[in-house]
């Protein structure tokens, strides 16, 4: 078996699958990629099973050394990818010999960078998964030494890319769309009114767990109410009124009002902004909400991309 | 009284009651047995909580409607049944300011002296009605009226780890660090999660707690961090 060895953690490195499910009821959280669409690209790229674990590399500063050929691809944030000191590109897959050494540089455009090699990593599963969840104590971000293995496998001599349509371009600004639930009744229409009018900032209060932004106070008639399960993407107003959009490693439950929430679909495009980036809100009814996700679904199961 | 409601474009939230009481709890706990009990591989996740039950399900199986159809045939709301008593179980607490953030607070809104709140808290036997929020983060009931205080406007970025905190009527252990807006009035030596641990977590629904003032000496002698 040949291995990567970690020669840069870079600044929040973590393997990474579609997640943990059937847990939250014991407390434990979803986790798994937080770009769904860059993740299953990736896959794509490499013909991998769709739930074949990755990593997940937020912001840039890995840098890894194969100690054996094999095939790997990148997608995601937009960055300087270099193979032995030398550019080369993403959202494509790229053959690596023995000894070459991987940098991955700091996000320009969007905030995360996928990172996969034909067949996965050698990683044991923890409770059904591979994704590591820090504040649970389940697997480590990447560290120096760290060695990633995996199974030797045969090189293609061509190298594979997305067709230039699928590939997204981050923006800075994102419109987010919502289907309203929870407790919406219980916001003041003029304040539901205000929120969707809004251009809402993201605060450095962002991570896996959400996103906590900036901008017009909401209020809700209720401060708080009888803790239940969150969904992925819930909108959660606290008492100082800015909006908290929960993604992957929310907490399964709590004790805020919630507007909705956001549609999957996005909450993955969210997922590529960074502090700064511009957030607005669009109301989307539930079942053209599930039609774009079913197209969604679709959109890497023939070859054609 | 029951409800359905919308949560996201995958998941429904089913409403048992608009209060927490042991009714309620029963409810969802006999429910929540229920939809366990299906193995229906379209849902994916269940949360229940003290009045309701949120349920993640597979949106290649059903649409919200239909869903909502196959819970009302699914679900029983004639539940009768009070949860039985569960074990006792102590738990050492080191309440002090030095590590009982709020206990300042909650002594002022309460208009009360800090060791009138420490003996009110630590008086009352309370029950675990669920599990969650994080992994072991068991959410116990009822706190005297008396000091119940709404949470922190803005929750705190790290709460550290055995943090026990009030949230209105409720009170929990921070099984680990993390952000929360609840207030703390002390902590614990104990670990509330441990993944070799049955579920995981140090405390199991149904349980009854009693909290244990212990000095800092002994805190510190059992393996507290300050």
């Amino acid at each position: 078996m040949s291995a990567f060895r970690v020669l840069e953690g870079g600044i929040l490195s973590l393997a990474e699958d579609f997640g943990r499910f059937g847990l939250c009821d014991k407390g434990i959280t979803n986790s798994g990629v937080m770009d769904e669409y860059a993740y299953m690209a990736l896959n794509f790229l490499l013909q991998n099973s769709p739930n074949t674990n990755c990593l997940e590399i937020t912001l840039g500063g890995l840098k890894l050394e194969a100690s054996g050929a094999c095939t790997v691809a990148v997608t995601g944030a937009k960055f300087k990818f270099l193979i032995n000191s030398k550019k080369v590109g993403i959202w494509k897959t790229h053959n690596i010999q023995k000894g070459d050494v991987l940098e991955f540089g700091y996000a320009q455009d969007g905030a995360r960078i996928y990172f996969g090699v034909k067949g996965g990593f050698d990683i044991k599963k923890e409770l059904g998964s591979n994704s590591v969840t820090i504040k649970e104590n389940i697997g480590e971000k990447l560290k120096k030494g760290d060695i990633l293995e995996f199974l030797d496998h045969d090189i293609s001599d061509c190298n594979i890319y997305l067709k230039k349509k699928f590939v997204p371009c981050y923006q800075k600004e994102l419109t987010l769309r919502v289907i309203l639930g929870y407790q919406d009744n219980f916001f003041p229409v003029q304040e539901l009114e205000k929120f969707f009018a809004s251009t809402y900032t993201i605060s450095q209060q962002n991570n896996r767990m959400g996103y906590k932004l900036e901008g017009e106070k909401i209020e809700c008639k209720i401060d708080g109410i009888i803790s239940e399960g969150i969904s992925f993407g819930a909108i959660q107003i606290p008492k100082d009124g800015q909006p908290i959009v929960l993604l992957k490693e929310r907490q399964t439950i709590g004790g805020y009002p919630k507007i909705g929430s956001v549609l999957p679909i996005d909450c993955f495009k969210l997922s590529q902004l960074k502090t700064g980036d511009k957030i607005k809100f669009e109301v989307i009814d539930v079942n053209s909400a599930r039609e774009k996700m079913q197209k969604f679904q679709q959109i890497f199961r023939d070859s054609s991309c | 009284m029951i409800e359905y409601k919308i949560a996201s474009v995958d998941s429904i939230i089913v409403y048992f009651a608009n209060s927490i009481s042991k009714h309620s709890v029963a409810k969802v706990q006999y429910n929540y047995a229920i939809l366990k009990q299906l193995k229906n591989s379209a849902i994916l996740d269940l949360t229940p909580s003290y009045t309701s039950i949120l349920i993640h399900f597979d949106l290649s199986r059903y649409d919200c409607d239909s869903f909502i159809d196959y819970l009302k045939k699914t679900l029983c709301f004639d539940v009768k049944e009070e949860t039985k008593k569960g074990r006792l179980v102590d738990i050492p607490i080191y309440y002090d300011k030095e590590v009982g953030f709020d206990l300042d607070r909650i002594s002022k809104l309460s208009n009360l002296g800090i060791e009138e709140v420490i003996e009110l808290h630590s008086s009352a036997i309370y029950s675990v009605y669920t599990i969650g929020f994080l992994p072991g983060f068991a959410y116990l009931g009822e706190v005297d009226a008396k000091i119940a205080t709404p949470r922190l406007s803005t929750p705190r970025t790290k709460i550290p780890k055995g943090s026990l905190g009030i949230a209105d009527n409720q009170s929990a252990i921070y099984p680990i660090a993390s952000p929360g807006g609840w207030n703390i009035i002390g902590r614990t030596y104990l670990d509330m999660f441990d993944k070799t641990l049955d579920g995981f977590s140090y405390l199991n629904v149904g349980d009854r707690i009693k909290f244990k003032p212990i000095g800092r000496d002994e805190f510190i002698k059992n393996g507290g961090v300050i």
